[in-house]
């Protein structure tokens, strides 16, 4: 029996050929969880492996924290989003919050401006 | 049983290898001597994704704390617990390159082709192209040998191939610390990887082998698929770029957990109602026998708990020390016109052109006439500047040979020139001024005569700025490091090493947090060519030259261990209790000591005391 399952467990593992996103974004942000923050744009990273929004944000008590928003990779953004997003752009930003609360993260599920310009990852809008 | 199953599985490739539709010829030996091996085999190339997900027992980020069929060591599982995938924002770790296996479990395009020498047709190498980052491997066909211990790592490793039958068969050494699951469970710079490639008709299986001494018990065996495209994607590239991803977060933070507080720690366990020990990984985890270690849901329950602390007897370094030892000078060209010279106790750097020669330290001096020897090699000019970057012997032990062997003409053949005794008899000697108070104070043979206190010390030297720049309050409180900025070669002296915690000696004046600020020093200076590999290169005190990753992850592991100490001191802990506690028993496998002259012991009586007493200087830089 032993040997049967011994033999049978390298099998799996051939057959598994495995993959998954090379990082896991469930490893970082609390994906079942969506907040909304309100801010202005401080600076846009268009970068691989993802692009990052710093985003200026006030508390009721008029406090001042600085979140971090991850967004795709460069390559999905490059273009009129690019082109588009500035510094000092106010913003309503929904994402999946970062499972270390210290980090003040956001996983980008979409973003509004002012203006009335969205984009984001929900059915129907750019960006995926 | 580990027998039995690694022989399961290289039967099962043979069996897969005899099913192949493509039939290849087998090698053959070739006439001509000297044009290299005659190898033929299956043919590889093409463009190929890799097959999509089954199970989850093999991915390549995993969830958190599931760490399942692999054999990882109590200091890997540690090692893991304390990683929050926070980590990937630090800096050096977000364009971190992808070690193999891990190599074929990205969601990329690959392609393999073959290199070719084109006046014999012979076969050189296969390359191995991943898309997502931008991986880049060579597997070397022609019999090469791998490179000394003391050559730098790469993410890609160096590869060798040989064809068994349709299986290609291939070894890959000087790997750089990577992932075995991204999740934090790591593969150290001393696996060996042993990947057997075997095409069926437009699949390749690539089962790979993976042998750690520092975090494994036992080898690992990871499979995975290749399907071949009829058409060439045409996205082949992913260059990353990192930036400042939390914004406001300063070089000496690197995340981490404390020891037994990660809060996802049982996560993965509760949602797959596994039982918490088998979700924490170890050998006993690949095997049926599990199922009796489980059967009392306390005792496991209460074990896995254990596992998740430090526990068994001190670990030592299981990393091979790559330092040779055969009585020889060995000379490794590291960039530009800087070389490594190995053998001689601390690493000795050297870099030549038509001024002279110009030598970062001067080792132990028990092979001084060798060290000459090698230079002179290298340079038909004297030696005209000795730099030393600390005073220890072990980098200074050279210096009365070094310096009379070489000549500095800015002194002798200057204005008033030989007014002084002892003006330009020899090389000049530079270094920090503490070092050469501490060199006169214990009277240790031909302290340096050129110093610098506060401010970096500069020269052009053969084509080339030189820059050294005093670390205060570092290993010692008159360390430095030198660049070549040319070249771009940093020689950091005793505060980066490969192979020991850093030596801090507060007594004379060393600290913890300077060491760090050190660290990030030179990673301030650093720039990499490619996801973490190359670029800058580092010739450390002691062990292989590198480039940033290593400086990093050394940074990475100090700050660790540092939060661990300040938390214990913080709660009233004695030097004693902390060492009970061992904060660096994640690291002991690869750094640790028991005896020797810089014991773990001794390395955590450094940390807590320059906690508990910092040095008012420590953060002058």
């Amino acid at each position: 029996m032993k040997r049967t399952l011994m033999l049978l467990f390298p099998i799996a593992l051939l057959l598994a050929s495995t993959l998954s996103a090379h990082h896991s974004f469930s490893a970082t942000y609390d994906t079942g969880k969506t907040v909304s923050i309100e801010g202005k744009v401080i600076q846009f990273l268009l970068r691989n492996p993802h692009s990052f929004l710093h985003i200026e944000v006030k508390d009721k008590e008029g406090k001042v924290a600085v979140y971090n928003v991850e967004w795709a990779a460069a390559g999905q953004l490059n273009g009129t989003i690019a082109a588009s997003i500035k510094s000092g752009d106010l913003v309503t930003i929904s994402g999946n919050p970062g499972r270390d609360p210290a980090d003040l993260r956001l996983r980008m599920v979409n973003i509004k401006r002012t203006d009335g310009q969205t984009w984001g990852f929900d059915p129907g809008q750019v960006v995926n | 049983m580990k027998t039995i199953y690694l022989l399961v599985g290289v039967l099962l490739v043979a069996g897969a290898s005899i099913g192949a539709q493509v039939q290849a010829p087998g090698a053959s030996s070739g006439n001509g001597a000297g044009l290299g091996p005659m190898v033929a085999g299956t043919d590889f190339s093409g463009s190929w994704r890799p097959q999509q997900l089954v199970t989850e027992s093999q991915t390549a980020a995993g969830d958190l704390a599931d760490f399942g069929g692999i054999p990882l060591n109590d200091a890997a599982r540690v090692y893991a617990l304390s990683w929050p995938a926070s980590r990937q924002t630090v800096k050096q770790h977000q364009c971190m390159g992808y070690v193999t296996p891990y190599f074929w479990y990205a969601p990329g395009n690959y392609r393999i082709w073959e290199e070719r020498d084109p006046y014999t047709q012979r076969l050189v190498s296969w390359r191995f192209y991943g898309q997502i980052a931008q991986g880049d491997r060579t597997v070397y066909m022609d019999g090469r040998p791998h490179p000394p211990a003391y050559a730098p790592h790469t993410f890609a490793g160096f590869s060798t191939g040989e064809y068994q039958g349709n299986t290609l068969t291939v070894t890959t050494t000087h790997l750089k610390r990577g992932w075995i699951k991204a999740n934090g469970v790591p593969q150290s710079d001393a696996a060996t990887v042993v990947e057997h490639f075997v095409r069926h008709g437009d699949n390749i299986t690539v089962l790979a082998v993976i042998d750690d001494p520092v975090y494994l018990t036992e080898p690992l065996s990871k499979a995975s698929l290749l399907v071949r495209m009829a058409k060439d994607p045409d996205a082949w590239l992913y260059p990353c770029d990192d930036s400042e991803q939390i914004f406001g977060r300063k070089s000496d933070v690197v995340p981490n957990h404390l020891f037994g507080q990660n809060p996802y720690a049982r996560e993965y366990a509760d949602r797959r109602k596994q039982p918490l020990l088998a979700a924490l990984g170890g050998a006993e985890t690949m095997y049926p026998e599990l199922a009796n270690a489980i059967r009392d849901t306390t005792a496991a329950e209460n074990l896995a708990k254990a596992r998740m602390m430090p526990s068994g007897p001190p670990a030592v370094s299981r990393a091979p020390d790559p330092t040779p030892k055969d009585g020889e000078i060995h000379t490794l060209r590291v960039s530009g016109d800087v070389y490594l010279l190995a053998g001689d106790g601390a690493n000795i750097a050297v870099q030549v052109g038509p001024q002279g020669a110009f030598v970062v330290d001067t080792g132990s001096g028990k092979l001084a006439d060798k060290v000459i020897a090698a230079i002179a090699k290298l340079s038909a000019k004297p030696i005209q500047f000795i730099l030393n970057t600390t005073f220890r012997p072990d980098h200074t032990g050279g210096n009365a040979k070094l310096q009379m062997a070489g000549a500095d003409p800015s002194v002798t053949g200057s204005f008033f020139s030989m007014q002084f005794q002892g003006a330009g008899r020899g090389a000049t000697i530079i270094s920090q001024l503490n070092t050469q108070s501490r060199m006169v104070e214990q009277k240790l043979p031909a302290p340096p005569s050129d110093t610098f206190a506060e401010d970096r010390r500069r020269k052009y030297y053969n084509g080339e700025a030189v820059e050294a720049f005093p670390m205060p309050n570092a290993t010692t409180d008159g360390d430095s490091i030198v660049h070549f900025r040319r070249a771009d070669v940093i020689v950091a002296g005793d505060i980066f090493t490969t192979t020991e915690y850093p030596h801090i000696d507060t007594k004379n004046g060393g600290s913890l947090q300077g060491e760090i600020n050190a660290l990030n020093f030179i990673l301030d200076r650093t720039v990499y060519i490619h996801d973490e590999d190359g670029g800058t290169m580092i010739i450390p005190g002691h062990g292989r030259v590198t480039d940033e990753w290593e400086v990093a992850e050394y940074r990475d592991m100090l700050v660790i261990i540092r939060d661990r100490v300040q938390a214990m001191i913080k709660a009233g802990a004695t030097l004693q209790q902390t060492q009970a506690a061992r904060p660096t028993f994640d690291y002991d496998v690869r750094y640790g000591a028991t005896s020797g002259p810089w014991t773990t012991n001794m390395f955590v009586e450094a940390v807590y005391t320059s906690l508990k007493n910092p040095p008012k200087t420590e953060n002058a830089r």
